[in-house]
């Protein structure tokens, strides 16, 4: 024991930057101990996979007397880097959230009235079917729309729209991340993963990864930043928890990005820094670039970005001199500005001319895992084309997940054909959707909504049938693979039973299907289509051990470089990476990015931005209340200089508006955002008395935000709304 | 045969916390703290002017102090202190007369309202006594807290605070706070 005495002291004293700190003398009495009161339930820990995000976090919860106490990483998911974040953790009070919805009920007042009738399964499914069948009699199956947003039941919604004989399945990723996607796959054939772990030098226009975490880019990119000395350049007109890590923040001029990455081609192609092998040997179109961008000389870039050219140099080089482990990260929610595919696409080809793709600390193709199929009855493909034509307005775009504001506009002026029925799960096209008051419409011209929902949401509010979902914690799922540079297979199992009179989404699917003469084709149980999957699942004794562990992964380290082969076909039309895209060409879009300049908001208006902080990412959080406690409204960020002018004061109430809508919302002046912007959280102002913490509390960017969407992609353009603030 | 002596500790290293409360959240899960009430918090400071800015997050909850001051004011011996280091609060002793709250130079401890006593971090001690660590410092996504004994001279906090600068907050009360930040 002396010994180990002398070692603390040693320590303590060369480290020398406490005095205070060696004092080793035991203080307190044990005497009056008494046990603690601790309750003799049974305790049981059940593995599982968090839903409260699209990370898909294993986690360990920890059952006590039939009550789920708490949820603890589990270590065994690669992706989830043992950790589960703020809202991981506060799960447990979406399962006993007061607010929730009990059981299924059918409106009775006018729709967003709130008066609700409680009904049995029965009334509210043969409610449903048959409004669903008088849409289907009237204007054909094509005339119902099924929205819905990533899930592991969502699989069983989707298939009975389809099954329904609806083409009009629309999802959440032109709302997201459609843009990065597709620009990647124009690019490379596929959209990477990026290897932040083994990053040496990381450049991010927007994705603010410190806040709006993502597995595991946002663990990998902090001990990247702060232990591994992995150099961080970060622009955003705002600043971010991410700014405030990064080695560098540039408060770029909004929209700009594009020109700022143009630049960084042209200094490094003008440097002969590019590399020369990879280029040579993979990609296709390169001098095509070199000549394209010849126009974008740092000093122009210096005027568009105010980012100085100076900078714009230095960080070309140093980006290039990092080669393979140099990365420009894509991010996630994607949807800023028109021009954001060929922004995206412009990253894209900078990181394929410094030859990071599929290398450690660069871009790397995900790696799969297999996985087995439940064969169920096919039906007959839909006949009628999609309302949002997308093949004529968006070749390109996936054709599964729609186009969601085409869509509207056109479910709006009933071209090409009307629209009247409108099932929607576990999503909130109220507050996802910019222009609350389109959906509004939209949702006014509908002859009936169903929604499937775990919450009240905005949207159930003004449904007229609610069918409540089982919580995640009450509920068993399918099976669902994770691609990545560390692949693994997650499983979602029942923790607890069900506490009010809900059901998981496979059996509202079936008792809607049953009633619509659809049963045959979802003739199954949730356990007949998980056992299916596992079978074909790497695992010895798969079955057993995703019940006992949640998660498995492979393991070992990654393998990097199984696509660097010469003769290794990219999924292009070239089979190479595509610098130069003829593909894009022969739609009708920019073979290689061209830079435009954005419009910037007049003298008197500003540029709303949007973002998220890590405990509130979708509008479904807010009303938790572990989560309400760190922020119960939100406020609008203004620059002194800007409020000075305009005699706002901080904690002010305002009026923001723009074309199509007001809100009104507390001021923060805070010197954190540029002063042309202004900037407010998402997920606030709900029309939903069932979210009582966030109803009428602050305010929805849905109501101010106007449309917009990116040519390529039709993904929404959030960032491109101008507007006013006053005192109110 | 000697019962092997411990003494906890929290090295944390402010520079990876990124404010996301995961570890208010689970500390408020794991001890059943109630709504309004924190056994850990995030302390921020903002500064500077548009655009030379900066953001400091330190993460801070009870220091479990060699001579804490809670424990020498308490006048019923409520509050007290483990072998291995840990301050705990024993609820059927505690009278609610706040002295503690005052004495204390971290504002560490919370008055709960529906049990009418004093509450403060407990290093989770139920887990810690099962070989497991506190929760905060499970969960947390960059992993800025490690927790460990001082007297064992193989565990990690052992490395980080011979390899690291590092400081404690207020030493001049003499309550010698384990919280350790790294510089």
């Amino acid at each position: 024991m002396g010994t180990i005495r002398m070692d603390r002291r040693l320590f303590l004293k060369s480290a020398g930057a406490t005095a205070g700190a060696v004092a080793a003398t035991q203080v307190g009495c044990l005497k009056y101990f008494k046990k603690g009161r601790s309750s003799a339930a049974e305790t049981r820990e059940i593995p599982t996979t968090c839903e409260l995000c699209p990370n898909k976090c294993s986690a360990i919860a920890v059952v006590e007397g039939g009550f789920v106490r708490k949820l603890n990483p589990n270590p065994e998911n690669p992706k989830s880097r043992d950790m589960l974040c703020a809202r991981g953790n506060a799960a447990i009070k979406q399962v006993y959230d007061p607010d929730r919805i009990k059981q299924p009920m059918i409106r009775v007042g006018t729709r967003g009235e709130g008066k609700w009738k409680p009904v049995s399964w029965d009334e509210a499914f043969d409610f449903a079917a048959k409004k669903l069948s008088e849409v289907k009699d009237k204007y054909g199956p094509q005339g119902t729309l099924w929205s819905s947003t990533e899930g592991f039941q969502e699989v069983f919604f989707k298939n009975l729209g389809l099954a329904f004989g609806s083409p009009n399945l629309v999802r959440h990723p032109t709302l997201c991340l459609a843009s990065v996607n597709l620009a990647y796959s124009a690019t490379f054939g596929t959209v990477p993963s990026f290897d932040l772990l083994n990053s040496k030098f990381v450049i991010i226009s927007g994705a603010n990864r410190f806040e709006s975490i993502i597995t595991p880019d946002t663990m990998d990119l902090i001990g990247g930043v702060m232990e591994r000395k992995a150099k961080l350049v970060y622009l955003d007109p705002r600043f971010t928890v991410t700014a405030a890590k990064a080695d560098e923040w540039y408060p770029i001029k909004p929209g700009t990005d594009l020109a700022f990455i143009l630049a960084m081609i042209h200094v490094i192609i003008a440097e002969n820094r590019h590399s020369k092998d990879f280029v040579a040997t993979y990609t296709t179109g390169f001098e095509q670039l070199a000549e394209h961008v010849k126009q974008y000389t740092p000093e122009w870039a210096e005027k568009e970005t105010e980012i100085p050219a100076k900078d714009i140099v230095r960080i070309a080089r140093e980006f290039a001199d990092a080669g393979a482990r140099a990365l420009y990260y894509a991010g996630r929610r994607s949807s800023w500005y028109q021009n954001d595919f060929q922004m995206r696409r412009a990253q894209a080809i900078l990181n394929a001319i410094v030859g990071n793709w599929d290398q450690m600390g660069g871009m790397v193709p995900n790696a799969k895992l297999p996985k087995g199929e439940f064969l169920f009855m096919p039906w007959d493909e839909p006949k009628a084309p999609r309302v949002d034509e997308i093949e004529k307005n968006f070749p390109l775009a996936a054709k599964g997940d729609g186009v969601y504001l085409k869509l509207r506009e056109n479910v709006l002026s009933g071209k090409p054909y009307p629209v009247k029925g409108w099932m929607v799960y576990k999503q909130d096209p109220l507050n996802a959707m910019p222009d609350q008051s389109k959906t509004m419409k939209m949702i006014d011209q509908m002859d009936f909504i169903g929604v499937i929902d775990v919450q009240m949401s905005d949207m159930a509010w003004y449904a007229d049938v609610v069918f409540p979902e089982s919580a995640y914690l009450e509920r068993t799922d399918p099976v669902e693979v994770m691609p990545g540079i560390w692949p693994a297979v997650v499983y979602r199992q029942q923790v607890v039973k069900p506490i009010h009179d809900t059901k998981p989404n496979l059996e509202i699917v079936q008792g809607l299907a049953k009633r619509l003469g659809l049963g045959d084709y979802f003739d199954y149980t949730i356990d007949q289509w998980v056992e299916a999957e596992f079978k074909d699942l790497p695992i010895p004794m798969a079955s057993e051990h995703m019940k006992k562990h949640g998660v498995w992964a492979a393991s070992g380290q990654p393998s990097y470089g199984k696509t660097l082969n010469p003769d290794h076909r990219f999924v292009t039309k070239s089979g190479k990476i595509e610098i130069f895209s003829e593909r894009l060409q022969e739609a009708g879009y920019d073979p290689l990015p061209v830079y435009a300049a954005p419009v910037q908001p007049p003298g008197d208006r500003f540029r709303l931005i949007l973002g998220r902080v890590g405990y509130f990412t979708h509008a479904n959080q807010s009303n938790n209340v572990w989560l309400h406690e760190f922020m119960k409204e939100n406020d609008l960020w203004i620059n002194p200089k800007p409020a000075e002018r305009l005699g706002i004061r901080d904690g002010a109430t305002v009026t923001v508006s723009s074309s199509v809508g007001s809100v009104k919302l507390k001021a923060r002046v805070t010197e954190e955002i540029r002063p042309d912007c202004v900037f407010m959280l998402h997920g606030f102002g709900k029309k939903s008395k069932m979210q009582s913490l966030v109803y009428n509390v602050g305010a929805s960017d849905a109501v101010i935000l106007e449309t917009a969407w990116d040519k390529v992609s039709g993904n929404a353009a959030f960032h491109e709304t101008f507007v006013k603030v006053a005192n109110a | 045969m000697a019962i092997k002596k411990k003494r906890y500790a929290l090295v944390i290293d402010s520079r990876k916390c990124i404010n996301c409360k995961a570890c208010v959240v689970a500390c408020k899960a794991e001890n059943k703290v109630p709504v309004g009430n924190f056994r850990n918090r995030i302390n921020e400071e903002r500064k500077g002017e548009y655009p030379k800015l900066s953001i400091n997050f330190e993460p801070e909850q009870c220091h479990h102090c060699t001579d804490p001051s809670c424990v020498r004011v308490c006048p019923t011996g409520a509050s007290w202190q483990r072998k291995d280091g840990i301050v705990l609060v024993n609820y059927d002793e505690c009278i609610g007369c706040r002295y503690c709250m005052i004495a204390c130079p971290y504002d560490a401890r919370y008055f709960n309202e529906e049990e009418g006593v004093v509450d403060k971090c407990t290093f989770c001690s139920h887990r810690v006594d099962k070989g497991d660590i506190p929760a905060c410092v499970e969960t947390c996504p960059s992993k800025v807290r490690v927790f460990g004994d001082l007297e064992d001279p193989t565990n990690r906090i052992h490395e980080l605070l011979s390899t690291r600068r590092y400081r404690v907050k207020e030493p001049q009360t003499g309550n010698g706070p384990q919280l350790y930040y790294l510089l």
